[in-house]
């Protein structure tokens, strides 16, 4: 299990993490989501050793991360960084090294990982003269090269073209297989929802959602029903009984049901307006669940007094 | 202590010794390629060769010069020679069998002039070229020797006659002008290989923070780590290209002839060799910590100055005290650390400074470069890490400043 346990950051007066902590367990993908400024890169720099905790702690099979153990963990920084006048094959050779593989071994790691990602010709290129999409190849490949126990990629999904997210996908999800926990953090939430077994969404230091999709979307307290009747008034759902009108346009319409509302008697009262092309509970997708969890508590309290 | 390893794991735990020597390795390897590094060592090679050349071209005034006696008059010969002795000049008398051979030999180009009719009334000087220094010569010892034989023909002995007693006071001169000759030169291939070298230790350190690669590198190393070898790895490379140069200068000084003195210019650049480390230490150290406070190759100037102007310094220093190297200024910048990797080896070439003196100024210089790395490093392993913070670091130093 690779755990971060309660961790507290101040920078100042800055509170950036009050107790942020999460599971991710070996061969799983975890999908860390929050704004921007959450703490998500603060998080991540704690657990590779560049940033110090005030409090709390990051686990690896149960030892808390020392020198040794984050050798053998996968990094990509936010901020990119390689050497932009070394060669592509010398620069992960070097990475490979400092994480502690022999000379041969490094360089033939060094040549398998530039080759799977499309780099084999690029091999004596220096990093500066490749595109930018390449040089994040790179950047992955130096996280990948010394077969790393666990992975910690931040935003690795940022900047690429959608065959480089496929081809990124695709290695993360067979390390995934192979056994190796991935965390990593992103703004496309459709990719962690397609990618991730778990996600975890932070805001304002606190983790406030953590589980599988499935389980945030259980969690989510009001039902959302969509039906579809184009011949029908506006405001035609206004009169049913526990149903509030979230959106009405054109006959498309989006109810939120009381609890304990039947939604038969909506359907019943549907088919009164004519024809029903579409009536379906419609999923939460993580965009909207990541809105409510992010939401500012300080505002949905104020909305919330408007309201009333 | 260590962990069960997984079989067919493919890493192990790497000590801070591989660690340092694998970052010292990725330094020289870059380097040695470097537009910058490869220019600089030409230029380095060409400037000695320069400095060779330009020594003989000067010197050549004073090679050997052949003179042919004709007959073998051996009293004309000796005299000869003791005429030369006395002048400076390096003559070499050869035998000719008689006249004809003689003017022969000059017209062969075996000799560069030859005598001829010594023994007679009227001798005769041919000379190849016109040289005033060797109608000189020939002129003074067929005199000497013409007076010797009236002297002894009028019985009188000529060791009689007054001798002027000769009594030099500075009898090493000739020899420690040589040395400082080779100091100075030293001092000018140190100066710019520590000001080449510091600046690339300096150029490193802000490439790796520009271009972010030092959050990656300091996921796997301590901040020490790092800077230890990157400064081991250029040094060495430093001191390899300075002893290059030396063995370079030593070689052509000999092969062509410039200095007489092998074993004290072997000295004097083994000093050389000895400062340069020091200096390298102090220098590189410095601008290593200085730079870690920018993130931008263009800051680089401003944060490096104040190291640069002090080297600049001791570089003005040591030229100077090259020609008055027993002065207060040179005596007591020669104990000052930073200075005195210039400043001392001028000093120890020049003259006599007692091995106390040599002693102190190496303790000096090593306690500046243990207090420069103890807190310096402080400085480089903060800067480093707050990648976010560091403008707010520079900030505040400037903020103290103002």
């Amino acid at each position: 299990m690779l755990e971060f346990d309660g961790l507290h950051k101040s920078y100042g007066d800055n509170r950036v993490l009050e107790g942020v902590g999460f599971t991710v367990a070996p061969g799983s993908m975890f999908g860390f989501c929050g704004s921007n400024g959450a703490g998500k890169t603060t998080t991540m720099r704690i657990a590779m050793g560049l940033a110090r905790a005030d409090a709390g702690e990051v686990r690896w099979r149960g030892r808390p991360l020392d020198e040794a153990m984050r050798r053998r963990i996968g990094y990509m920084p936010e901020e990119r960084g390689l050497y932009p006048k070394m060669r592509v094959g010398e620069q992960l050779t070097y990475f490979a090294r400092l994480h502690g593989m022999g000379g041969a071994d490094a360089a033939r790691a060094a040549g398998e990982w530039a080759a799977r990602l499309g780099l084999g010709d690029r091999r004596d290129d220096p990093v500066e003269k490749l595109s930018l999409g390449n040089q994040q190849r790179v950047q992955l490949a130096a996280a990948l090269v010394s077969r790393p126990e666990v992975l910690i990629l931040d935003e690795p999904f940022s900047g690429l073209d959608p065959v480089g997210v496929d081809a990124l996908a695709e290695a993360l999800l067979e390390q995934c297989r192979a056994g190796v926990p991935v965390v990593f953090s992103s703004h496309q939430l459709d990719l962690v929802e397609r990618l991730c077994d778990s996600v975890g969404i932070l805001a304002r230091g606190r983790m406030v959602a953590t589980g599988t999709v499935e389980e945030l979307r259980r969690r989510e307290a009001g039902r959302v029903l969509r039906v579809v009747v184009p011949d029908a008034a506006p405001g035609w759902a206004a009169g049913v009984p526990g149903v509030r009108v979230v959106s009405e346009s054109r006959g498309d319409t989006l109810l939120e049901l009381a609890g304990g509302t039947d939604d038969q008697a909506v359907l019943a009262a549907a088919l009164r307006t004519g024809r029903v092309t579409h009536f379906a509970w419609r999923e939460a997708t993580l965009v909207e669940l990541f809105r409510e969890a992010v939401a500012d508590p300080a505002q949905q309290t104020a909305r919330e007094q408007v309201a009333a | 202590m260590s962990a069960p390893q997984v079989t067919g794991q493919p890493t192990s735990p790497l000590s801070s010794g591989q660690l340092v020597r694998l970052v010292a390795a990725r330094e020289i390897s870059t380097r040695i390629r470097d537009k910058t590094f490869i220019a600089s060592s030409v230029l380095m090679v060409v400037l000695i060769l320069g400095v060779l050349v330009f020594q003989v071209v000067v010197n050549s005034g004073s090679d050997t010069r052949r003179v042919g006696v004709a007959g073998g008059d051996a009293q004309l010969g000796a005299a000869l020679e003791a005429q030369a002795e006395a002048l400076d000049l390096d003559v070499e008398v050869v035998d000719v069998d008689d006249d004809a051979a003689a003017r022969t030999a000059v017209e062969d180009e075996e000799v560069d002039a030859a005598v001829l009719g010594s023994g007679g009334s009227a001798p005769e000087l041919v000379l190849r070229e016109p040289d005033s220094t060797l109608e000189a010569l020939v002129s003074g010892a067929v005199s000497a020797v013409s007076l010797g034989q009236v002297l002894s023909e009028a019985g009188v002995d000529p060791a009689d006659l007054p001798q002027v007693t000769v009594t030099t006071l500075d009898g090493d001169s000739a020899a420690d002008t040589q040395r400082t000759v080779v100091a100075v030169v030293g001092v000018v291939v140190l100066y710019s290989l520590l000001i080449l070298f510091a600046q690339f230790v300096a150029q490193g350190v802000v490439e790796e923070k520009a271009s972010r690669v030092v959050e990656l590198l300091l996921a796997t190393m301590r901040p020490w780590q790092l800077l230890a070898g990157k400064i081991l790895g250029l040094g060495v490379l430093g001191l390899g290209q300075i002893a290059v140069i030396a063995a370079i200068g030593i070689a052509g000084a000999l092969a062509f002839d410039v200095v007489d003195l092998p074993g004290e210019l072997v000295g004097t650049v083994l000093w050389l060799l000895f400062w340069f480390v020091l200096g390298y230490a102090l220098y590189a150290s410095l601008f290593a910590v200085a730079a870690s406070l920018v993130s931008r190759q263009e800051d680089l100037g401003s944060v490096l100055t104040p190291a640069s102007l002090v080297l600049v310094a001791g570089f003005i220093v040591a030229v100077q005290a090259a020609g008055d190297p027993d002065g207060t200024l040179a005596t007591v910048t020669s104990y000052v650390p930073g200075l005195s990797p210039m400043v001392m080896p001028v000093r120890q070439a020049a003259g006599e400074v007692a091995p106390w003196e040599v002693g102190v100024a190496v303790v000096l210089m090593l306690v500046a470069i243990a207090l420069v790395v103890r807190l310096g490093g402080r400085v480089y392993s903060g800067a480093l890490l707050r990648t976010g913070g560091k403008t707010k670091l520079r900030e505040a130093l400037r903020a103290r400043e103002g």
